[in-house]
């Protein structure tokens, strides 16, 4: 990176210590300083959280903010109690549903990619429309359906529309790699004698699994993170999601922080850990530079 | 993916005409035979977009001309609904005005902070750190959206707040407040949570945009003595413009339909001071079964939502260097 050499130096660099100077001479102090400070202010609020997950009451009223002992481990027994069941229902339905929806957009988009059909560009137009709608315009009378198809207060409720619409997104990111996969690799196959489902499975798919893997990824992060889908259809405790059970959890337990911190934090470690096994894959998909308009 | 869009509209319906007449009914019935299992990829795709998708998109747009509450016979109002909404209804207005805020302020956060983070990351020597700081910055992004809001609404809390003991610790008691629960302050509570507005997929996007320039593009602009923020405004934000763009566009629309946030901090409360027109939508609908009127609501924040994103792709130029 020869770019780096043109940035401004500080004149005073030599007459400072060892360590220092070369931190001076690389011109990287100031912006460790300003990475820093941005990082500091946001995970503040999370480590915070944590202290706080550790508190009983009076520890809370007394010292809200600083670390105080002993600790309070059995707060998250007691957040784990209430929260674990909607963890298990958000792993059903993003499993679920993450599932079905990458399995059906790899067929679509295969078909877009690999056949000029009659019709593909007005079909792909069809899908590629969709990204246009927002959520509100549909919202109402979605639920007016699911509710006529007796769905309500079911996990299809939520499995069903999420498997349809997430594969809008993954159908147009998906086509345009499976475009891009060299074309003589599936004609040797051929020649090779394996039908089209040999060639999409044993070729195609193995050669795509980073791209089917993010698009997974984000998948699984939307629809954990949906609020007002599951709020509007589902009326069961048993069957809640993380988000709407985390709401009704703080509703019914304001002021009760130690637990209250204590589920905050067990909820977002799902997600932690599928980013954990994942990063790689998330920061250079993102990175790629293909996202742009 | 633009030779794929100005494709997109040419069915092969019109293709089928270039070719000599007379054999185009055959030969496009013979192609659509020879596809038919292509075809059948494809049902599974469609039947689920058609129900979940289509049926509601069409349904919305269509009852945004009725009067049509759950249990009654829909009554068709013609532009009833929307006359009620920009003349009658002081509360949507209100909430457009709101919903201008929250969305400005989301535009010009999404331009700046994260820009600022990802030339800081951009520019360090070692690779080693700016991955470790490529992870740091996305890690808050995947702790669900729930317990961000709910952490901010702890955060803004009258009685156990961290911002009003914060307050307290600088002296400066007089300026404590129950941040959401007071009409003059909901408003912009809600807007300006997420300090320090650094948002971790946006930075990966900015990144992504800065490595794309061409090292020549870089070494010659240092040849010629640019560098720092000379560079940063000559060269990296021309040539990633097309990344601004999107940031933009995501932003725009991010604001608009935002509203989940309002709902969970405020409820648009306390009583309308912090109302969004999603929100407001949500209400009529669900609390009190108004789902013409809501549906004119969701129709409105459509053709907004459309209207501001063409104008943002067709008429924010993107430099092809």
């Amino acid at each position: 990176m020869t770019v780096l050499e043109g940035q401004p130096q500080p004149v005073q660099r030599m007459s400072l210590g060892a360590g220092w100077r070369r931190a001076w001479r690389t011109g990287d102090w100031w912006r460790h300083l300003g990475l820093g400070g941005f990082l500091f202010f946001m995970f503040l609020p999370f480590i915070i959280t944590i202290i706080i997950s550790f508190k009983d009451i009076p520890q809370f009223d007394h010292y809200p903010f600083t670390v105080t002992f002993p600790l309070h481990p059995d707060n998250y027994l007691e957040a784990w109690r209430i929260v674990s069941r909607y963890i298990l229902n958000s792993i059903i339905t993003s499993g679920t549903s993450v599932i079905g929806m990458v399995v059906l957009a790899a067929i679509a988009a295969w078909a877009f990619a690999r056949y000029p059909f009659p019709g593909r560009e007005l079909f792909f137009f069809g899908v590629l429309a969709l990204l246009m709608v927002p959520g509100e315009l549909t919202l109402i009378p979605a639920f007016l359906l699911v509710k006529d198809l007796g769905l309500l207060n079911t996990r299809w409720v939520l499995i069903a529309p999420y498997i349809a619409g997430g594969q809008v997104f993954a159908i147009f990111i998906l086509r345009q790699f499976f475009e891009a996969l060299p074309g003589e690799m599936f004609e040797a196959a051929r020649i090779d004698g394996a039908n089209e489902l040999q060639v999409f499975r044993h070729i195609g798919i193995p050669l795509s699994q980073s791209i089917l893997g993010v698009v997974a990824i984000m998948h699984v992060l939307s629809t954990w993170n949906d609020v007002i889908w599951p709020l509007v259809t589902l009326r069961s405790n048993e069957l809640m999601t993380l988000t709407i059970g985390l709401y009704a959890f703080r509703t019914a337990w304001y002021t009760i922080w130690g637990p209250l911190m204590a589920g905050y934090v067990i909820a977002s470690i799902p997600l932690i850990i599928l980013f954990a096994f994942t990063s790689r894959l998330f920061v250079e998909g993102l990175s790629s530079g293909a996202i742009k308009m | 993916m633009t030779t794929e869009e100005i494709r997109a509209p040419a069915s092969s319906a019109t293709m089928a005409d270039l070719r000599a007449p007379r054999e185009r009914q055959a030969t496009l019935g013979q192609r659509i035979y020879r596809y038919r299992f292509v075809y059948l990829m494809l049902v599974p795709t469609f039947a689920l977009l058609l129900t979940f998708n289509y049926y509601p998109a069409f349904m919305g747009l269509y009852r945004a001309f009725f009067k049509w509450d759950i249990g009654l016979q829909p009554e068709f109002l013609g532009l009833g609904n929307f006359e009620k909404l920009f003349i009658k209804d002081d509360t949507f207005i209100k909430s457009l005005r709101h919903v201008s805020l929250l969305t400005s302020w989301r535009v010009i956060s999404a331009v700046t902070f994260p820009f600022i983070v990802a030339e800081l990351i951009f520019n360090l020597r070692s690779n080693v750190h700016k991955y470790t700081y490529r992870v740091l910055t996305i890690l808050p992004a995947v702790v669900p959206g729930i317990v961000i809001l709910l952490l901010w609404q702890f955060i803004y809390d009258g009685t156990h707040g961290l911002l009003n003991a914060f307050l307290e610790g600088v002296g400066l008691e007089d300026w404590q407040q129950p941040w959401l629960g007071s009409p003059k302050t909901a408003l912009y509570a809600v807007t300006f949570m997420g300090f320090p507005w650094v948002g971790g997929v946006t930075v990966l996007i900015y990144l992504a945009g800065l490595q794309g320039i061409s090292d020549e593009v870089i070494d010659s602009s240092l040849v010629d003595g640019c560098s720092g923020l000379r560079r940063i405004f000559s060269i990296d934000i021309p040539l990633i413009l097309g990344q601004f763009k999107l940031i933009i566009v995501l932003a725009v629309i991010g604001g608009l339909q935002g509203w989940v946030a309002v709902f969970v901090m405020t409820a648009g409360g306390p009583g309308t001071a912090s109302m969004v027109p999603g929100l407001w939508m949500y209400n009529n609908a669900f609390l009190w079964n108004k789902m013409g009127y809501a549906s004119a609501i969701g129709m409105f924040l459509f053709v907004l939502i459309m209207g501001l994103t063409i104008i943002n792709v067709k008429f924010v130029k993107t430099g092809d260097y």
